[in-house]
C-alpha cells in the first residue's frame, strides 16, 4: 500500500464513522425534564428540551431559590445558605446527576423519561 | 498488485460501513401504526422492524380479526351471514344451532372461566344488563328496583355447548360477552402477529394493552390511568411480553341521587359493585387478564389480593375508593 491508499482508507473511515456518529447523536432520546423537589415533594417540573434558558423560582427553607434551566441543563443560580454549595455546583445535564441544596431542602434531579408506550384506561 | 489489494480493502470497509449504517436506519423506519374502531373502543396498533409489504398484510388481517370478533360478540345487531350473539339471543329455545368455530371457542372459554369464578362472572347476564342499560341511556329514570332485576333469567346452566360447534338454549337467557370478547380478540391478534414473526408490537385497545418484545431492547412503559375525573397516570408498568388490562367504575356510568352506577353488574346482588375505583391485571395472556380483572372488580380488595397472591405469574394493582394503591405480591418487578 502506498501513502495515497492509506490516506484514502483513513478518509473513508473517518467519513463513515462521522456519518454513523452524527446519526446516533441526532437520535431523539425521549423527553428530558428537571424535577424539583422540596422536602421530597415534587414542586416543579421543567422541560429541558427547549433551546432557551429560562428562570424559575421555588420556595426553599431559607427563602427563594433561583433556578436556570434550558438547553438540556439546569443549575441553581441564587439561594440563601451559609456555603452556597448548590449555586457553586453549576449545571447538571445527565440523568444520574443531582443538585442538593440541603439548607434549603431542595433537590433537583434530571429525568430522561421516554414517552409512555401505551395507557391503560 | 499492492494497489489492487488496497482497493479491495477500501471497498470492503466502505461496503461494511454502509451496510451498518443502512441497517441501523432500516431499524428506525420499520415502525408502522394503525388505528381501528371496534367493540366501542379505539384500538391502536404499532409494529416494529417490519417491511412495508408485511405491514400491509398484517394490518389487513388484524382489521379482519377485530372486525370478526366485533361482529360475533355484538348483542345489539345482526350482520349479513353472521351467526353472532344477537342471533343466539334471539333463537328459539331447545333448538340446536351450529355457530362458527371462533364464536364457539370464545363462548366455551368464557363459560369455563365463569364456572371457576365462584359465581362472580356470568355471561348469561344479558337480561339484567339490558334493564340497567335502559336506565343508563335515560329511557327510564332512576335506578331499577330489585324485583325488576330478580325477575330476569340469568341461568348460565341453560346454555348447552354440544359437539361440533353446536349450541342449544334451554330457556330465554341472553348472553353478553363484555368481560371476554375484547381481551380474547386482542390475544388472537397477538398470536397472529407472532405467527408471522412480528414479535415487537403494542396493541392498545383501551382498557386492554398487550405488548411483545421491545423495539429497543428496553421495556415498554405502560401508564395506568387514575380512575378519577382528572385523567392522570398513577403508575407506570414496565415490561415486555405482557398483557395489562383494567376494569373500572369510571367508564360507562351514570349518576342518580349523587351515586354513580357503572356498567359491570354483580350476578349475586344484580347491582354494580362498589369495592374499588379500578383494578388492573398484568399477566401474559390478554384474555385471562381481561376476564380476571372483571372478576377482581367484583371482589373486595382483600379477597382479590388473597386470590391473586396464590396465582403464578399474575399480578394486580388496585385503586381503592379512598384513593389508596394496593399491589399484589411481586408486582414490584414491573415498577
Amino acid at each position: 500500500m502506498n501513502k495515497k491508499d492509506t490516506i484514502l482508507i483513513v478518509i473513508v473511515l473517518i467519513i463513515s464513522i462521522a456519518i454513523i456518529l452524527g446519526y446516533k447523536l441526532f437520535e431523539k432520546d425521549g423527553i428530558k425534564k428537571a424535577l424539583v423537589y422540596y422536602e421530597n415533594d415534587l414542586v416543579l417540573t421543567i422541560d429541558l428540551t427547549e433551546n432557551i434558558e429560562k428562570t424559575y423560582y421555588v420556595e426553599g427553607y431559607n427563602g427563594k431559590v433561583k433556578i436556570l434551566a434550558g438547553n438540556g441543563k439546569v443549575s441553581v443560580d441564587e439561594e440563601n445558605s451559609p456555603l452556597h454549595l448548590c449555586s457553586k455546583q453549576g449545571y447538571i445535564s445527565k440523568s444520574y446527576e443531582t443538585i442538593v441544596c440541603l439548607p434549603n431542602k431542595v433537590i433537583i434531579k434530571i429525568d430522561n423519561i421516554d414517552e409512555l408506550d401505551a395507557i391503560v384506561k | 498488485m499492492k494497489a489492487y489489494v488496497s482497493y479491495i480493502i477500501v471497498s470492503i470497509i466502505t461496503i461494511v460501513l454502509s451496510l451498518l449504517f443502512l441497517f441501523s436506519s432500516t431499524n428506525k423506519k420499520g415502525l408502522y401504526t394503525t388505528n381501528l374502531f371496534y367493540m366501542d373502543t379505539y384500538i391502536n396498533i404499532k409494529i416494529y422492524d417490519v417491511d412495508e409489504k408485511t405491514k400491509d398484510k398484517a394490518f389487513d388481517n388484524i382489521d379482519k380479526i377485530y372486525k370478526k370478533y366485533h361482529e360475533l360478540s355484538d348483542r345489539y345487531q345482526k350482520y349479513d351471514n353472521v351467526k353472532n350473539i344477537y342471533y343466539i339471543n334471539n333463537i328459539d329455545i331447545n333448538t340446536e344451532i351450529e355457530i362458527e368455530k371462533e364464536l364457539y371457542d370464545l363462548i366455551d372459554y368464557s363459560v369455563s372461566f365463569c364456572n371457576q369464578s365462584n359465581g362472580l362472572l356470568n355471561i348469561a347476564m344479558g337480561n339484567v344488563i339490558d334493564v340497567w342499560k335502559s336506565y343508563r341511556d335515560g329511557e327510564k329514570e332512576g335506578i331499577p328496583t330489585i324485583d325488576e332485576l330478580k325477575d330476569k333469567n340469568i341461568n348460565l346452566e341453560d346454555l348447552v355447548l354440544l359437539k361440533n360447534n353446536k349450541i342449544l338454549k334451554k330457556s330465554n337467557i341472553s348472553l353478553d360477552l363484555g368481560a371476554f370478547a375484547k381481551g380474547y380478540a386482542t390475544e388472537e391478534v397477538g398470536k397472529y402477529l407472532e405467527s408471522i414473526d412480528i414479535d415487537k408490537y403494542i396493541i392498545n385497545a383501551g382498557g386492554n394493552v398487550k405488548v411483545g418484545n421491545h423495539y429497543n431492547n428496553k421495556k415498554y412503559k405502560i401508564g395506568l390511568e387514575k380512575p378519577t375525573k382528572e385523567s392522570d397516570i398513577y403508575k407506570v408498568v414496565n415490561g415486555n411480553n405482557i398483557a395489562v388490562t383494567t376494569s373500572g367504575s369510571y367508564e360507562r356510568f351514570y349518576e342518580y341521587n349523587g351515586k354513580s352506577y357503572h356498567h359491570i353488574i354483580d350476578p349475586n346482588t344484580l347491582f354494580p359493585p362498589q369495592y374499588m375505583l379500578s383494578v388492573s391485571v398484568i399477566t401474559n395472556d390478554s384474555t385471562y387478564a381481561d376476564a380476571l380483572d372483571t372478576m377482581l372488580f367484583l371482589m373486595s380488595t382483600l379477597d382479590g389480593l388473597d386470590y391473586v397472591n396464590k396465582l403464578d405469574d399474575v399480578y394486580a394493582i388496585w385503586y381503592t375508593n379512598d384513593g389508596k394503591v394496593i399491589k399484589s405480591e411481586g408486582f414490584k418487578k414491573y415498577e
